[in-house]
């Protein structure tokens, strides 16, 4: 037997079945020659009843259904939510730049013998909402960068 | 249930609400805290719940309570909360929770009072243990501390608590 005392701790362990058989052949061997030991396993053990005597806490009335209506259940989460909102007011950017390109080059033709480069116009433009140049995307209560690329 | 044999959110509130009601009261010491504490749990839980591997459930869950609850309390210690002075429109619920009404015939109330007043470090491995019941290994995980940690912390939780529950004069 090792003449090493053993640390303390180790009788929560020994009460916890949370030691090795070596650890325990220790504490054992311990136990037998220390009344103080004995007494601090008692407290120990003792405490530990205590706490495993507690009942269990129940929630209060109702809680448990408030939480599961479909209403109340727990929201999607926040940054998700925030970066569906980018993703959706950026596409309607996209749609009313387009829109506005179509009626500029269908419905007032003949106005400029220039050709516009509708295409490149739109591009043009969903760039520069993408990255947060457009003054409507700058209005929307979004507090951190949108990540398109998700 | 899910095909893959994984839970849905609300399979794990009304399959396990009550474990984890209780070890989120035994964590905060009050209702109103539990009742956070288990709703961002739950939170969590229906995030993780995607990517959860099978094995001990409880476990699982217990680890989630316990990083919510260690959250919030460093929170707090960042950005201290004043408390808001009374008002007296405020309608607070009066339902009692079941074990108040075990309370007059036990020690529940100073039990509960004697863990409260237990650091965080050494209330979480307590109440991971001795209400949870977890095992070492577990909590050791839960925390990001060796098991040889745990051991330590929960020996002296349990002193600790006695020492208190003999100072509130509930123990001799």
């Amino acid at each position: 037997m090792s003449t090493i005392d053993p640390p303390e701790e180790l009788l929560s362990a020994y009460l916890d079945d949370e030691l090795t058989a070596e650890e325990r052949a220790l504490v054992e061997h311990r136990l037998e020659e220390s009344g103080e030991w004995r007494a601090v396993l008692e407290e120990v053990q003792e405490t530990r009843e205590l706490l495993h005597s507690l009942p269990v806490r129940e929630a209060p009335t109702g809680f448990w259904d408030s939480l599961l209506q479909p209403d109340i259940a727990p929201p999607v989460q926040l940054a998700t939510a925030r970066a569906r909102r980018g993703k959706r007011a950026l596409s309607w950017l996209a749609g009313a730049a387009a829109a506005a390109a179509i009626v500029a080059v269908v419905v007032v033709p003949g106005q400029s013998q220039v050709k516009p480069a509708v295409a490149t116009l739109v591009n043009r433009h969903a760039l520069r909402s993408s990255v947060s140049e457009e003054p409507v995307s700058q209005l929307a209560p979004v507090t951190s960068p949108v990540k398109l690329n998700r | 249930m899910t095909t893959d044999g994984v839970p849905t959110w609300e399979e794990v509130a009304r399959d396990h609400g009550r474990f984890l009601y209780n070890v989120a009261y035994r964590l905060t010491g009050n209702d109103d805290d539990a009742r956070d504490l288990v709703q961002e749990s739950l939170l969590r839980v229906r995030r993780g719940l995607e990517t959860y591997q099978p094995g001990s459930f409880e476990g699982w869950l217990a680890r989630i309570v316990t990083n919510v609850f260690l959250d919030e309390v460093r929170r707090k210690r960042r950005r201290p909360v004043q408390a808001l002075p009374d008002d007296p429109d405020r309608v607070l619920p009066t339902v009692a929770g079941a074990d108040e009404v075990a309370v007059a015939a036990g020690l529940s109330d100073e039990i509960q009072a004697a863990l409260a007043s237990l650091p965080e470090e050494f209330r979480v491995p307590v109440v991971l243990r001795d209400v949870a019941d977890r095992t070492y290994e577990e909590i050791a995980g839960s925390l990001g501390v060796p098991v040889g940690t745990v051991r330590s912390r929960l020996h002296r939780g349990r002193r600790m608590l006695r020492t208190a529950l003999v100072q509130s004069g509930a123990l001799e």
